[in-house]
């Protein structure tokens, strides 16, 4: 069949939403079921991969990376240079991570990342991603009315500051590097790190604030 | 493919849902799926475009209702059909019908400790110039493509200035059935107010990542 046919897929679509059951859950446990009893599958596999995605993938990897560049200008340089080489050194490789590319917000810039056509994020950095950033809303309106996105984010943009708006569109994935907040002198690596949320590394949040509440 | 996956500045959306739980799964379905998707033995010639052009052919209205990882479930359902190794009964019914197919033994737990750590690349090196070079101006093709594709419509027919130069990448358009072929990919950035007519007096920028058969100097 021709790899440009739009009906290549679609069609199977069709029978599909016919057939299947009518809840995910459902859905997923046939789709197990079926997949252990051809011998393509090994359900304490699919266990282990849910434990990486749980405890292990995830982004705190990400708050190293900003919390490391705020503290060491060269470690900086080299990770908005070259992100997917600093992330192997870090152990940090994985899915979604040969072309990682850091964007770094200064107060003139606020940069904000999506993917308007699937849902293409950093796993191997930030893990899995939460909801909204694949949800329909995001995806149309963060390249078209980032202020109006960041203001429902709790963030109001002054008109000078520049907004940039990663879309996703290559393999290239991007992660936002966040302002180190003033107050934060003299913090250590793991308190900085401690501070960035998920979503200033997206771009939806831009202030982080030096709050020791959250200090591991 | 021009389906309504290419939600870019399509308005009508409602506000975003902002204060979910941090927790990386919100049902067990969810996680159960993408751990599935990652251990499964998988037939040759799946590539990251043949996923993405087989989760944009999904109807509209199941692709605007349904949850993500459902539609990843009904993805990789239609590309197991379309590579032959299942039928819609079965992965209706769950049991098997047929002989197995023939493919690599599934992944154990154990190997997932270095599957975690796999990274694929998409640039490939190329015996040609680059087209054009950073702060050209381009202005993108009007057009679409029949198949797969990833000019997002919103930016087609627009002007914009080439920020960046990454050599070669795989070129999505021919790469459903891994083809491979790679050409010079570029970072291009459009003011607002050249995508949008309700951007007047913003100075802010969307950038996209653009293969050079997108491009035209402007």
């Amino acid at each position: 069949m021709a790899h440009d046919d739009p009906h290549r897929f679609a069609d199977i679509h069709e029978e599909l939403h016919r057939h299947l059951p009518s809840e995910p859950a459902l859905r997923v446990k046939a789709l197990e079921s079926l997949l252990v009893e051809k011998g393509m599958l090994d359900p304490k596999a699919v266990d282990a991969w849910i434990a990486v995605y749980t405890e292990e993938i995830g982004p705190k990897r990400g708050a190293t990376l900003v919390a490391k560049a705020w503290l060491d200008p060269a470690f900086k340089q080299r990770l908005l240079g070259d992100g997917a080489r600093v992330i192997v050194e870090l152990g940090f490789e994985g899915w979604a991570g040969g072309h990682f590319k850091v964007v770094e917000n200064t107060p003139a810039i606020h940069n904000m990342v999506v993917c308007t056509l699937c849902s293409c994020y950093p796993h191997a950095v930030l893990g899995v991603p939460p909801n909204w950033y694949k949800s329909a809303a995001y995806r149309a309106r963060a390249v078209r009315e980032p202020r109006a996105v960041l203001a429902e984010f709790g963030e109001i943009m002054p008109e000078q500051v520049e907004i940039r708006v990663w879309d996703s569109t290559s393999e290239l994935r991007y992660m936002v590097l966040p302002e180190r907040p003033p107050g934060t002198e003299g913090w250590s690596e793991a308190e900085l790190a401690g501070l960035v949320t998920r979503n200033a590394m997206i771009g939806t949040q831009r202030t982080l604030r030096a709050d020791r509440s959250g200090r591991p | 493919m021009d389906s309504i996956h290419d939600l870019g500045g399509r308005q009508g959306f409602g506000p975003i849902v902002t204060d979910e739980p941090d927790e990386p799964f919100h049902a067990a379905w969810e996680a159960r799926l993408l751990g599935i998707v990652w251990a499964m033995s998988r037939p040759s010639g799946w590539t990251i475009d043949r996923f993405r052009f087989a989760r944009e052919s999904i109807a509209p209205v199941d692709y605007l209702t349904r949850a993500y990882y459902d539609q990843w479930l009904q993805t990789y359902a239609a590309l197991l059909i379309d590579s032959g190794v299942a039928t819609v009964a079965e992965i209706a019914s769950g049991k098997a019908a047929g002989n197995s197919p023939d493919l690599a033994p599934p992944m154990t737990a154990a190997a997932v400790a270095a599957a975690k750590r796999t990274t694929i690349r998409y640039d490939r090196p190329i015996d040609r110039a680059p087209r054009f070079a950073v702060g050209d101006r381009v202005v993108t093709r009007r057009d679409g493509a029949p198949g797969h594709t990833r000019l997002p419509l919103y930016a087609r027919g627009r002007q914009g200035t080439v920020e960046h130069e990454h050599g070669a990448h795989v070129l999505p358009d021919r790469n459903i059935d891994g083809e491979g072929y790679a050409e010079p990919l570029y970072t291009v950035s459009f003011a607002a107010t050249e995508l949008w007519p309700d951007a007047a007096g913003l100075r802010d920028r969307i950038c996209l990542d653009l293969w050079e058969s997108y491009l035209a100097p402007a």
